[in-house]
């Protein structure tokens, strides 16, 4: 599995990071997400997933 | 375009609904109507305000909010550009309008306020007030604790945001009382109340000082975010005086009355839901995060904005005109049950809770972080030091309209006392003005990067 953080979608909510601390990292300057890798480990999956669901923005997706 | 090509007002209107969120009933009936509106009219024409567009529907304001190419913040006070209003509605008719900050404008010029500001909100830069916020809560707490009686409002919720604020402005905290009470009633204070004239005067003093500050700041540079707006170049220009009051105001207006009124419901809630705080105090490791996010889906602390539609679209379904005003209610949209199950009970666990009170789209509240934190050592300091808590219905005052803010005025509590744990408020706001001084903590992250440094702070629990 496969994460994307879209950065024209992505407001700097961090919800992402909240949920799944070791898969979103926050930009120091104005909090937008980016993952911290793209491939998703196993264990982190229900994280992301949930991550997904939860970005006010719609700006992740999983491939 | 020829005459059949314009669709008749009649039927782009003909969803409507006569929406008065200033009238005390929309308060009394805010369930009832919002279940009426996403049932019938997500989107819906109403005549009220001068005649505007209400946007109800989960999904309708998800795309109306980032439809930023035909929406417009711009509030245009001098008639230089097309003369739209900004984001309230209806418009305030002050004898001098002043334009909202960076909400009430757009692109270009909201972005680069926004790259101005956003090193002193970004997550990391608000996780180093941490120890500050801990101090001033402590003291709060304290001045209260050996009675067994607190009003949540005036006594904690009121004084944390707005000391911090003015410690983030780079403001001397001790002038707090000055901004603290005409920033909250000029929200609660209905326009036509005999209290008017007070606040009135209260705002002024409030203004002259900010006047004072940024003129003071200019002259002697102090680290804060009058600093950075006092210096910051907008399209390449020092942008007027009362442009950057807007911002501050903006600041102080945002600060102040919504983290207040998202602790006052939340204590109120726990109060009346004893074992869901004893819960909430026991799991907290796991359960903070989500029932922060609950409560700010629930209580909506700023529950919606207006805006100007830019050019003839449609969106949603719905088709708009050049120059219509809009309601993006994100109150309303926080309780639809296409996106929320069981949308009007508080389920502290919530998952795929993505609630819209910060808005949407690239107006996202810049103080986001910041309300969450305090937000959350308020709450679990509270739920440490007087876990027994038990509000006053009584006592309790709910603004008598949600039509700007969602708030409480006061919210009287009694509980079992307890032990101070150090110096009260007003000590306690010299220490922490010596210690932004000496430790330059209000210095944006790129500067700073290490938190605040108490001798002799205990580490907080929790969080």
């Amino acid at each position: 599995m496969k994460v994307h953080v879209d950065p024209e979608r992505c407001q700097g909510h961090t919800l992402c990071n909240m949920i799944a601390p070791k898969m979103f990292e926050l930009n120091e300057i104005d909090g937008h997400s980016s993952p911290v890798s793209e491939e998703v480990p196993a264990d982190q999956e229900d994280k992301v997933a949930e991550a997904v669901r939860s970005c006010p923005e719609q700006a992740i997706s999983l491939s | 375009m020829s005459v059949e090509e314009i669709p008749l007002d009649a039927d782009r209107k003909k969803h409507s609904y006569e929406f008065a969120r200033h009238a005390p009933e929309y308060r009394h009936q805010f369930e009832a109507i919002t279940q009426e509106m996403q049932a019938r009219c997500p989107v819906a024409w109403s005549d009220t305000y001068g005649g505007h567009w209400v946007a109800a529907g989960a999904s309708e304001v998800f795309d109306l909010a980032r439809s930023a190419e035909y929406l417009s913040n711009d509030h245009d006070i001098e008639g230089v550009r097309r003369g739209y209003k900004g984001i309230s509605i209806p418009s305030q008719d002050h004898d001098m309008q002043i334009q909202g900050g960076f909400l009430e404008m757009d692109p270009p010029g909201q972005r680069e306020y926004r790259q101005v500001l956003n090193p002193y909100l970004s997550p990391a830069a608000v996780a180093r007030w941490t120890p500050v916020v801990d101090e001033l809560v402590r003291a709060c707490l304290d001045e209260k604790i050996e009675t067994g009686r607190i009003d949540f409002v005036d006594h904690l919720a009121n004084v944390v945001p707005a000391v911090l604020t003015l410690a983030m402005l780079g403001i001397p905290l001790k002038s707090w009382i000055v901004y603290c009470e005409p920033t909250h009633a000029a929200v609660y204070t209905p326009p036509d109340s005999p209290d008017m004239e007070r606040v009135r005067e209260i705002q002024v003093e409030m203004g002259e000082d900010l006047f004072v500050q940024m003129a003071q700041i200019r002259e002697h540079p102090r680290p804060g975010m009058v600093d950075a707006l006092v210096r910051a170049k907008i399209g390449g220009k020092t942008p007027p005086d009362m442009e950057l009051f807007g911002v501050l105001l903006l600041l102080i207006g945002g600060g102040f009355d919504t983290t207040t009124s998202l602790t006052a419901h939340a204590l109120e809630w726990l109060s009346e839901h004893p074992g869901q705080r004893e819960r909430l105090s026991r799991e907290r490791d796991t359960l903070l995060d989500p029932a922060t996010e609950e409560f700010l889906r629930f209580y909506t602390p700023a529950p919606g904005d207006g805006r100007t539609i830019t050019q003839d679209c449609e969106i949603a379904g719905t088709r708009f005109k050049e120059g219509e005003r809009i309601w993006l209610s994100w109150a309303m949209a926080n309780r639809d049950p296409s996106l929320f199950e069981n949308p009007n009970e508080i389920d502290l666990a919530r998952t795929g809770n993505r609630h819209y009170s910060f808005g949407l789209g690239l107006h996202r509240c810049i103080g986001s972080n910041v309300a969450r934190m305090v937000f959350k050592r308020m709450l679990t300091a509270v739920l440490d030091r007087m876990p027994d808590f038990e509000c006053d219905p009584a006592g309790a005052v709910h603004y008598e309209t949600i039509g700007v803010i969602q708030g409480m005025q006061h919210l009287p509590a009694t509980f079992t006392p307890g032990p101070r744990l150090g110096a009260g408020l007003d000590e306690t706001i010299e220490m922490l003005q010596r210690l932004c001084d000496e430790q330059r903590l209000a210095e944006p992250v790129t500067v700073r990067k290490a938190k605040a440094e108490i001798a002799g702070q205990r580490p907080a629990a929790g969080v």
